[in-house]
């Protein structure tokens, strides 16, 4: 559309200097507010450890962000506000989104793989934040399959997040560190509020758990096959385990795609949990094909409707976290743990 | 003249070939129940053959997880694997025949274009998730599909020759898979769901569906069954056809709606099935050579013969999952069809 833009966008390292030394311009204009809204921006140089074990330095520490949704709403509760977000879906619909002020934030992208980076390039940002991905070694939105036009967000300036792993608490805590190390005032924030109310909803889960022996499944109910979760790539699931809830790891995951083992409905029996989790988001849909298997109920916590939700996939933050713990500790308070093996 | 004294009084040679194609053609369905049985008994989960028996004799609502499995996941399916593969045997055969195209088959009269655009459109436009209307949106989206190819088809002077047939079929598979694909990029629930629609399988098809579209695919196959002596004259080329009597556009027309209905409502229950359509055919005049009234008998059995044979594979191959019966069809139709082509002069039609 306008061709200096798609030019800076398409630029190489000259570019980029010239976009962030206009970019600490902007802030020095500025003066009395730093675009992040950090309450002080320490002095430079500046550096994060990245997900990916690399020391990221800049001279000053940025002050115009551009994040992921699930990152931009880790950084909002410390008080750190992004110049622009991108999402993987709709604004409206992202849960991680949901009860974040967004307002004078750019929304940069709508929809996995596809970023607007000509128009990324006119906030002039000076740290781009997402999570690291260890399996595809990328960071969210740069991973393979997205459009190469997207990839170049990273042109524009050095990309930061704590890595996707072992725990949820990795990416909770690797933003907290983020955020202080931009001049949140992390301990009088939301955030600190929020870990809080997390810590409580984790002994509370915790308390809940101890007097019980409560074997779970994740699932996902498709129209031909039944998807048993592996817990190995769902770090949600792994806490949940550290936590006292013995969650089932499929014997056999799909070697191409070890997020999941594929079982027939003929073998929807293979495990027997006291307690089956489905995807929050896609929880009514998902229960009614599950129903419609002539052997669901094959399955002895399914047919004694132990069945709830399960927060899959999407946790960053302790705030969401905390709301989730919370809810599975009173959905799992009235499961009989003496249906599954 | 000559021709008609010939057809009155066949020679002993000729009565004699058609009883050997009659005997081939029993053969071939004795396989059917075989095939069946082993469908009934055979599949990801291990289920021994008494209780297979048992499942049939006493089969109550609260019955064991081997008799839920046998009598109301495997009887449908078997029955299905049947009826579509009977369906697309036919199908490609009278397309094939219709178009003098030797590899036409179902895809390229854009029936899966059209079933994958109306599922996808119920889903992301209607937001409908439901199987059943998925079904039902899949037939009405393969039928208009053909419609629609048949009249793009049969514009200009000369009507639906086969050339213009199988251009219009490209160009509205591709429009409206341009139009699908565009619609899925855009809903990450959508491409879930649609997952389902893009390789063809016959697992999680129960009586519901099955009794569905059943008796779209035995009217059809009854139709397809009819349309030999036409397929016969077409395979002259149009002038002949006309100079023996046949309108060359009530052929076409009643022929198409045949395929329509067969493509249709096979597609809509299992998902887009490559190859049976296309390989069957050729199998057949193989057996059993070029004369129509015996290569569509031929190619409906051996078209349900092949897809039930290749689910069976799948199942017993795919460990706890399975193999969907599409991605069977890919593995063992692409060796065969490259032997077809080197081995069998397949342009002669």
């Amino acid at each position: 559309m306008r061709p200096h833009l798609a030019a800076a966008a398409g630029a190489a390292a000259a570019l980029v200097l010239a976009l962030s030394a206009c970019s600490s311009d902007i802030a020095d204009d500025d003066g009395a507010k730093p675009a992040s809204g950090a309450s002080s921006v320490p002095d430079g140089p500046w550096s994060f450890t990245d997900g990916s074990g690399e020391v990221v330095k800049t001279d000053k520490t940025p002050t115009r962000i551009i994040a992921h949704a699930p990152a931009a709403a880790a950084l909002i509760s410390y008080g750190i506000r992004p110049v622009g977000i991108y999402g993987d879906e709709s604004v409206e619909t992202d849960p991680n989104l949901d009860g974040v002020d967004l307002t004078d934030i750019e929304i940069l992208g709508e929809e996995w793989g596809s970023i607007d980076v000509a128009k990324a390039s006119t906030l002039s940002p000076d740290l781009i934040v997402a999570d690291w991905w260890p399996a595809e070694k990328a960071h969210s939105g740069l991973e393979n399959g997205t459009k190469a036009k997207s990839k170049k967000l990273a042109e524009l300036a050095p990309v930061v997040g704590p890595s996707q792993g072992g725990s949820i608490l990795n990416l909770a805590e690797g933003y907290e560190d983020l955020a202080e190390s931009l001049g949140a005032d992390v301990d009088d924030s939301q955030g600190a509020k929020d870990k809080e109310a997390f810590e409580k909803a984790r002994d509370g889960f915790i308390a809940e758990m101890k007097d019980k022996d409560l074997t779970a499944l994740a699932v996902s109910p498709a129209d031909d096959l039944l998807y048993a979760a592996n817990p190995e790539y769902a770090p949600e699931l792994l806490d949940f385990t550290e936590w006292g809830l013995q969650v089932v790891t499929p014997d056999s995951p799909d070697p191409d795609f070890p997020y999941w083992e594929n079982l027939s409905w003929e073998n929807a029996d293979k495990y027997q949990p006291d307690v089956l989790l489905i995807d929050s988001r896609t929880f009514v849909d998902a229960t009614k094909t599950a129903k419609s298997q002539p052997t669901w109920t094959s399955i002895r916590a399914a047919k004694e409707g132990q069945v709830i939700e399960w927060p899959a996939f999407w946790l960053h933050t302790y705030a969401d976290y905390a709301d989730a713990l919370t809810k599975l500790t009173a959905d799992l308070a009235d499961v009989d743990d003496t249906i599954g093996d | 003249m000559t021709a008609s004294v010939a057809t009155a009084t066949p020679t002993p040679a000729r009565r004699r070939r058609a009883s050997g194609l009659a005997v081939g053609l029993l053969l071939l369905i004795a396989l059917v129940p075989v095939l069946a049985f082993l469908s009934v008994t055979l599949g990801s989960r291990d289920i021994a053959l008494s209780e297979v028996l048992d499942a049939f004799r006493h089969f109550t609502s609260s019955s064991s997880v081997e008799d839920t499995v046998t009598v109301r996941l495997r009887v449908p399916r078997t029955v299905l694997g049947l009826l579509a593969g009977a369906a697309l045997g036919l199908a490609g055969t009278l397309l094939q025949g219709l178009t003098r195209n030797a590899i036409a088959d179902p895809g390229i009269m854009g029936v899966n274009a059209g079933a994958a655009f109306a599922v996808v459109g119920s889903i992301t436009l209607l937001g409908i998730s439901s199987l059943g209307f998925h079904v039902v949106a899949a037939f009405a989206g393969a039928l208009a599909a053909t419609v629609l190819v048949y009249a793009v088809g049969s514009l200009g002077r000369d009507g639906a020759t086969p050339v213009k047939m199988a251009l219009a079929g490209a160009a509205i598979t591709a429009g409206l898979t341009a139009v699908t694909t565009g619609l899925l990029l855009t809903d990450l629930d959508a491409q879930q769901q649609y997952r389902f629609w893009q390789v063809g399988s016959l697992a999680g098809r129960y009586a519901p569906i099955v009794i569905g579209v059943a008796p779209f695919l035995l009217v059809g196959v009854v139709l397809a069954l009819l349309c030999g002596r036409w397929l016969n004259a077409l395979a002259l080329g149009d002038d002949a056809a006309r100079g023996l009597g046949v309108s060359l556009t009530r052929t076409r027309i009643l022929s198409f709606l045949v395929v329509g209905l067969l493509c249709g409502a096979a597609t809509a229950a299992c998902g887009p099935i490559v190859f049976v359509g296309l390989v069957v055919p050729h199998v057949a005049r193989f057996l059993c050579g070029p004369d129509y009234r015996w290569v569509l008998p031929y190619s409906m059995v051996l078209g349900a013969l092949l897809l039930l044979g290749a689910d069976i594979l799948g199942r017993v191959l795919g460990g706890t999952g399975e193999l969907q019966v599409g991605v069977v069809l890919g593995i063992i139709g692409a060796p065969f069809f490259v032997l077809l082509v080197r081995y069998a002069r397949l342009a002669d039609l």
